[in-house]
């Protein structure tokens, strides 16, 4: 894995070398405890029944003979959950609950799949056989998996509700208020009408009625005044998440708290989840997750479903563990919203676009409406800057597993729509396809979405053009370009791609003790999800005290553990917004142990340094070390060991500071720090692919991802994150997916085996990473976060490189395989269903 | 009755220790038994509760049934040796190279480990209706629900379909049909030896079946004649994920060229049928002609002769056609430098 | 055991999906079972049949011909064509799921049209060419079969007077080979849309998943139904009392004698064409 980090950044003691992460032994040697491995005195089991249609309705349910086997406990149904609450926001805003949101179990199953009541039994040999004696009669109600057939006129809703979701638009926000907080979502019925699907040529999508809308610029105009103007429709894959680690869940209660053993992205921020979810108050929700093995967004705060067995241990007053199958995991588990996709853009004749004017249809599946066809526009207007631009979208329901964001969600699926167009643009116009991507990259401060507050929101930097120029070296772009494109039965192809997104947050607590043994006691609340920003953050808490890796432990993994409030570990957040956190509480530190020397030694706070594990006065004189400070806190007690805790924290820091007082320097602070602008992370892919004619399978031959994100950290975890996230893309291109049989509208593929998730042999033949290594000016340390822009660039490298290859019109969807190219070539047009979702 | 995936159901298990008490297990419970090899097929069956046997019979402690023999030139596969000492093992490799790329092409390097020859031929059909539950023919129903006008049926097969769509997808029988290997079934009333391409039954005459096997009969050992040793041979697989997956279709061939004509050959594809497929026709076709390009591209259409595709698998047919053309007369390598 | 088996739909349903093939062999050994016991009640327990003195004058009987004429020969095709179609229909039906697989359906359809075919083609010819009335039990015919019920038992009953063209027996197996054959054809060509051939698309979905079960059980039992009718129906045909039947529907005619002995020509009249 041949990486390089520029020269562009920073020297640091620490930031930017690789080190030994404190959970890779336990990794390694199969000693790491996931939810699944935990176990407790009299531990019972559960295990679910899930709906066998696609849309019903439980008439009625007879559990009799289920409950008479011996070691059957209990069964749980939707009547036994809590109804969906409302959130509270950290303002205290209240964001109103989704009165059709998935509750974990439901007597109105919306898809084949949603699980309609569990069974509680000595162990899982019993559930089953327990589950096949209840006899469930449902009604049967109309289902509909393709959301352009729920558009046609008379066709069936996946709702009894309704077929689309809207979001009432609140009103505007009063002057020096903050915005309202968004209103709650509702489903309505829309169909189009027979002429806007007569409207549409093959294989374009139609264009009826949007529900939601924005646009800046004289978006027509740009397109008139076009040189080129090019109308394409493209369709993105549903995908499985497909986490290793399954969304299994253990609970049971002490005193009136709940311990839960789960699988979550986020460990302090899963407290306040399950508490809504469970309708309790968060300070008798204790969160343990030391591990998760993946969760690519789908388990951000864990799954609701996590709330079954606490439900149920309560009800059996026993501790219940729920594993999750993988078949199960295909359903709760979740998936990436499909788009489809049309999109007019114009062109000048050197390449730059004029204008976008983009249509986006989201496969919202039953639950919930999601954010990523808005999003699929916004992340567009950064990567590509049209400088005028009109969106459209429209979120559908149908009876197929619910949706949540995905690596990237929304701006995956943008960069997806657009990069087919840059590419097919380069070729009309002759222009080569690394200058046609930078002449439309963002640089500095650039604008992205609508206007808000009469201003459009800007970015706090961009330096992807340099990260195309890295790889343009790099990569050999213009000698591979240079060379013969067919030989024998072989085609050759290379291509680029951009992408970008949200790159981090800001607000969140650090939180660490240095104890009188002259250690720093880290307190994590970041999730443990195999990014390693779980201990990578803390890295900035030893570099800014001066302090060995080796001295600092960090607690993780259990929210009895007395962890801060911590960002979700979603969005690629977590290296952004808590290497600030660890940057605050650092200087935290450092404050309070010049004042313990200045109280000590003399001086005044100012006049004394920390490093080299001492606080010392500067020029020389008095010093002492940390553990000697730290003992002198104690002895200080007030604001020094804990006794006090600063305002402005977050209650949930403060309750775990509070368990931590008198055991050393307490370093508690808040970011407050300044932000000018929306932190965003970028990456330029590029890639060679070489296709068989003959059979229409193909091999990536190399792929490298430039990543411009500030500050590298941690190579290795970033390494990790470019090319495994780069893998996820890359899945999207070759094979991921979902099928549908519309008749039942049910799913053919449920396992590994068939969704197809890339494996070893798919990974391309070389593949290498380098980060563009230039500091974020709006973060003290400069850095952003990388979980989210490989996928795109991956992705769209693969099949640029592949329509270089081929020509364009050989595919029209993700993602591409053999028979796609095969019949293709073979009819010269392009010969895949374009818009049949789930085939 | 609720349904219920991923937990395997109770059955009475026996692990009979010789071929004998195996074939006398099967006959006496007959219709109820299943014949546990590898149990990479079985587990997936049995572990979503779809096929329900009230016995399993393991043969993984039958000895006998394991390893690779040589005998007059040729060599017997016991049915319990696993792919991947089939295809390491040095004779398979020098002499029948084509059954060492077969084998090796199947699945991923862990169940090569398990899944056995035997059971790599034996398996069942792997269409996504029938494994999700469906009640298809091929499950004792009355419809096939590949080959409906909303059918998802990419995987499917374009010759010889007749109800059921299914294909067969073993990576290694067409190798073993192109070495003209014999099946070697035992039942309590003795043995007998079937020609590998007669070993596979179609729907049209059992449609609930993929082999000749019977309730009672086991599968013991595959036979390779000495006839192809050394010919030249090609294989090919073509599939969506190079690792863990089965065939969109694959080709395996043994020739003996003479004078640059082909003077013998046998030819055979999988996952075009429900049967692996001898090509006859085109062994017929091309025999005695000149190995060249013009003759590997008059096969392929031979091949495809009768050919019907479904709404997703119509590639499958430039697909065969582009196969059996190399499987005769080779790939035009590419030359980038 | 159930008459029907049931299997679960995708969506979890409990829905029949055939007859339980062991109907077959019910339906085979119930037909035999009937031969023998009819063989061995003819041969050895039943009376001689006497009919009701007929009305026609004697003299009248030596003007019927040597040869009455019975049926046409666009019937007799008919019979035959309908009766190789049935036979390749059971043939093709039953044979593979007692043990002896062979590829079935092609021809199992063919015929199965040949038989569809030769019925619109009865259906027509005899509604408009024939006496359409004329195989259709009256009510001298009901009267007469309680009679001969009531004899039989030992009860006393005036005799039962001769037949019309067709016998009771005859006009009572015609009924129940209308009721199978038109269910066993009309489930048949539905399901037609569930095979490939090369006159429609493929389309297993025209019904629900319910309807078809009932279609496909309908069809199995007008299938089974059918082994035993017809068996009883080659029975009879070989039995030497009716051979004149079954030669009058090679030949088209039947003798005076038989005709005169079994017939009244009061209800039929006789004609040598």
């Amino acid at each position: 894995m041949p990486a390089k980090i520029s020269p562009n950044q920073p020297a640091y003691r620490l930031l930017g070398k690789n080190y030994e992460t404190p959970d890779l032994v336990a990794k390694v040697t199969g000693k790491a405890k996931y939810a699944e491995d935990y176990r407790a005195e009299g531990m019972l089991f559960a295990r679910l029944l899930l709906s066998p249609m696609p849309h019903a309705r439980v008439r009625s349910i007879d559990a009799s003979a289920a409950l008479a086997m011996p070691g059957v406990k209990a069964i749980l149904t939707v009547d036994d959950l809590p109804a969906p609450a409302d959130a509270m926001t950290d303002l205290g805003q209240v964001i109103p609950a989704n009165k059709l949101a998935e509750r974990g179990l439901t007597n109105e199953p919306v898809y084949q799949g949603d699980p309609i009541l569990a069974v509680c039994a000595v162990d899982e040999y019993t559930c089953a056989e327990a589950i096949e004696k209840i006899r469930i009669d449902y009604e049967r109600l109309p289902h509909v998996v393709d959301p352009l057939v729920t558009l046609r006129p008379g066709s069936p809703n996946a709702r009894v509700e309704g077929n689309v979701w809207l979001r009432p638009v609140a009103a505007p926000p009063k002057p020096g208020q903050p915005p309202p907080p968004p209103s709650a979502p509702q489903v309505q019925e829309l169909k189009w009408t027979d002429a806007d699907f007569a409207a549409s040529k093959d294989g374009q999508l139609p264009m009826g009625k949007a529900t939601d809308k924005w646009e800046y610029g004289d978006w027509e105009a740009g397109l008139k005044n076009a040189d080129l103007v090019l109308d394409e429709t493209f369709v993105s894959p549903n995908t499985s998440h497909q986490c290793l680690e399954t969304r299994t869940a253990m609970a049971y209660w002490q005193n009136g708290k709940v311990y839960l053993h789960c699988s979550t992205q986020s460990t302090s921020q899963t407290v306040p989840a399950v508490a809504r979810w469970l309708h309790m108050d968060a300070s008798d929700v204790i969160v343990i997750s030391e591990y998760t093995g993946g969760g690519f967004g789908s388990k951000i705060t864990s799954s609701i479903q996590c709330i079954i067995p606490a439900v149920l241990s309560k009800k059996v007053g026993a501790p219940v563990m729920m594993r999750i199958s993988r078949e199960e995991e295909h359903f709760i588990g979740k998936a990436r919203p499909s788009i489809h996709g049309r999109m007019k853009v114009g062109f000048t004749k050197d390449g730059r676009i004029t204008a976008v004017d983009m249509f986006v249809l989201c496969e919202s599946g039953p639950y919930d409406p999601q954010g990523d066809a808005n999003q699929a526009g916004r992340q567009l207007s950064l990567m590509y800057q049209p400088p005028a631009m009109r969106w459209q979208g429209i979120s559908v329901l149908t009876n197929t597993p619910p949706r949540v964001s995905q690596s990237q969600p929304g701006g995956f699926q943008g960069i997806v729509l657009m990069e087919p167009i840059l590419s097919k643009a380069a070729r009309k116009l002759g222009i080569d396809h690394v200058a046609i991507h930078r002449i439309n990259a963002p640089e500095g401060k650039a604008s992205l979405g609508p206007a808000a507050g009469g201003k459009r929101p800007y970015v706090t930097s961009a330096f992807i053009k340099e990260a195309l120029d890295i790889g343009k070296a790099s990569f050999h772009w213009d000698e591979r370009k240079a060379r013969a494109k067919r030989s024998g039965t072989k085609a050759r192809g290379i291509g680029v791609a951009t992408s970008c997104f949200v790159g981090g947050s800001v607000g969140f607590d650090g939180l660490f003790v240095i104890k009188p043994d002259g250690k720093v006691y880290v307190q994590s609340g970041i999730g443990n999800l195999g990014t390693e920003s779980v201990s990578d953050c803390h890295r900035v808490t030893a570099e800014v005290l001066g302090i060995p890796w080796e001295k600092v432990e960090v607690t993780w993994g259990h929210t009895g553990r007395n962890l801060p409030w911590t960002c979700p570990s979603g969005g690629s957040q977590t290296i952004h917004a808590m290497t600030r956190a660890a940057f605050v509480a650092a200087h935290d530190a450092k404050d309070k142990l010049q004042q313990i020397a200045a109280k000590d030694l003399g001086g005044r706070a100012e006049d004394y340094e920390v490093g080299g594990e001492r606080v010392y006065r500067k020029g020389g004189g008095g010093s002492m070390s940390l553990a000697q400070a730290a003992k002198r806190a104690i002895e200080l007690g007030g604001i020094y060991d804990g006794h006090e805790i600063p305002k402005g924290v977050n209650k949930f820091t403060a309750a775990s500071a509070q368990n931590l007082t008198g055991q050393g320097l307490l370093a508690i602070a808040r970011d407050t720090m300044p932000r000018d602008g929306l932190t965003h992370s970028y990456v330029a892919g590029f890639a060679e692919v070489e296709v068989d004619l003959e059979t229409g399978r193909y091999d990536i031959l190399d792929y490298l991802a430039v990543a411009d994100v500030g500050t590298v950290i941690h190579p290795r975890a970033l390494g990790g994150q470019i090319l495994g996230r780069s893998m996820l893309g890359i899945g999207h291109a070759v094979g991921q997916k979902w099928v549908y049989d519309q008749h039942y509208g049910l799913p053919l593929a449920k396992r590994f085996h068939h969704n197809k998730p890339p494996t070893i042999m798919e990974a391309p033949t070389k593949m290498a990473w380098e980060a563009v290594g230039l500091p974020d000016p709006e973060t003290p340390i400069g850095a952003r976060g990388i979980g989210e822009p490989p996928v795109g660039a991956g992705c769209m490298a693969i099949l640029n490189a592949l329509s270089d290859a081929l020509g364009d019109d050989v595919f029209r969807r993700a993602p591409v395989l053999a028979d796609t190219i095969l019949a293709s070539l073979e009819a010269g047009r392009p010969m895949e269903e374009g818009l049949t979702a789930h085939i | 009755m609720a349904i219920i995936r991923d937990i395997m159901p109770a059955f009475e298990l026996f692990q009979p220790a010789n071929i004998n008490d195996a074939v006398s297990l099967l006959d006496r419970h007959g219709s109820d038994a299943w014949v546990l090899a590898g149990g990479l097929d079985s587990f997936d069956w049995l572990k979503d509760r779809i096929k329900r046997p009230k016995v399993v019979v393991d043969l993984s402690q039958i000895a006998e049934l394991r390893g690779v023999r040589e005998v007059n030139g040729g060599l017997e596969i016991g049915a319990m040796t696993t792919l991947t000492e089939v295809v390491r093992h040095p004779v398979v490799k020098e002499k029948f190279s084509i059954l060492s790329h077969g084998a090796e092409s199947a699945a991923s390097p862990q169940i090569r480990n398990q899944g056995t020859l035997g059971g790599n031929v034996s398996q069942d059909a792997r269409c996504w209706y029938y494994r999700g539950g469906w009640k298809c023919y091929r499950a004792g129903g009355n419809i096939c629900f590949a080959d409906t006008p909303t059918a998802i049926n990419r995987e499917h097969a374009i010759l010889n379909a007749e109800r059921c769509v299914a294909v067969n997808p073993s990576d290694s029988a067409p190798a073993l049909i192109a070495l003209e290997a014999q099946m070697v079934i035992r039942n309590v009333k003795g043995e007998r030896v079937v020609n590998a391409e007669d070993y596979f039954v179609g729907p049209a005459i059992d449609i609930t079946r993929m082999t000749v096997l019977q309730p009672g009969d086991l599968l013991t050992a595959i036979r390779i004649p000495a006839t192809w040793a050394g010919a030249q041979f090609y294989f090919e697989k073509v599939r969506d994920r190079q690792v863990w997956d089965f065939p969109l279709m694959n080709v395996a061939s043994a020739m003996v060229v003479n004078g640059g004509n082909i003077e013998r050959i046998r030819i055979a594809v999988n996952a075009a049928a429900a049967t692996p497929l001898r090509l006859t026709a085109v062994e017929d076709a091309v025999r005695g002609k000149a190995r060249n390009a013009a003759t590997g591209e008059m096969g392929g259409k031979v091949a495809v002769t009768g050919a019907e595709p479904l709404r997703y698998n119509g590639y499958k047919i430039p697909l065969m056609r582009n196969l059996v053309k190399r499987a005769i007369s080779g790939v035009e390598e590419a030359k980038w430098a | 055991m159930g008459l029907v088996e049931f299997a679960t739909s995708p969506w979890g349903q409990t829905v029949p999906i055939h007859i339980a093939f062991y109907l077959i062999w019910v339906a085979a050994i119930g037909g035999l079972a009937f031969l023998i016991v009819h063989a061995i009640y003819v041969q050895f327990f039943a009376k001689k049949e006497e009919f009701a003195p007929s009305a026609y004058p004697a003299q009248a009987a030596a003007n019927v011909p040597a040869k009455v004429h019975r049926h046409t020969l666009a019937s007799r095709l008919f019979h035959w064509v309908m009766s190789v179609a049935m036979f390749a229909l059971l043939i093709t039906a039953f044979l593979p799921r007692v043990g002896f697989p062979f590829d079935w359906v092609t021809y199992h359809w063919i015929a199965g049209l040949v038989l569809t075919a030769s019925i619109v083609f009865h259906i027509i010819h005899a509604s408009f060419w024939l006496d359409f009335w004329a195989i259709w039990p009256d009510s001298i015919d009901i009267e007469d079969a309680k009679r001969r019920w009531s004899r039989a038992t030992g009860k006393s009953a005036p005799p039962p007077r001769k037949f019309a063209k067709y016998p009771m027996e005859n006009k009572v197996y015609h009924l129940a080979i209308l009721l199978s054959g038109l269910s066993v054809t009309l489930t048949g060509l539905f399901m037609m849309k569930r095979v490939r051939t090369p006159l429609f698309t493929r389309n297993p979905y025209i019904f629900g998943d319910m309807t078809w079960g009932l279609m496909y059980v309908l069809h199995g039992l007008a299938g089974v139904g059918l082994i035993g009718l017809i068996m009883a129906h080659v029975y009879f045909a070989l039995r030497p009392e009716k051979f004149a039947i079954t030669k009058s529907m090679v030949f088209g005619s039947v003798d005076r004698e038989h005709y005169l002995e079994h017939h009244d020509p009061e209800r039929w009249a006789p004609t040598s064409k």
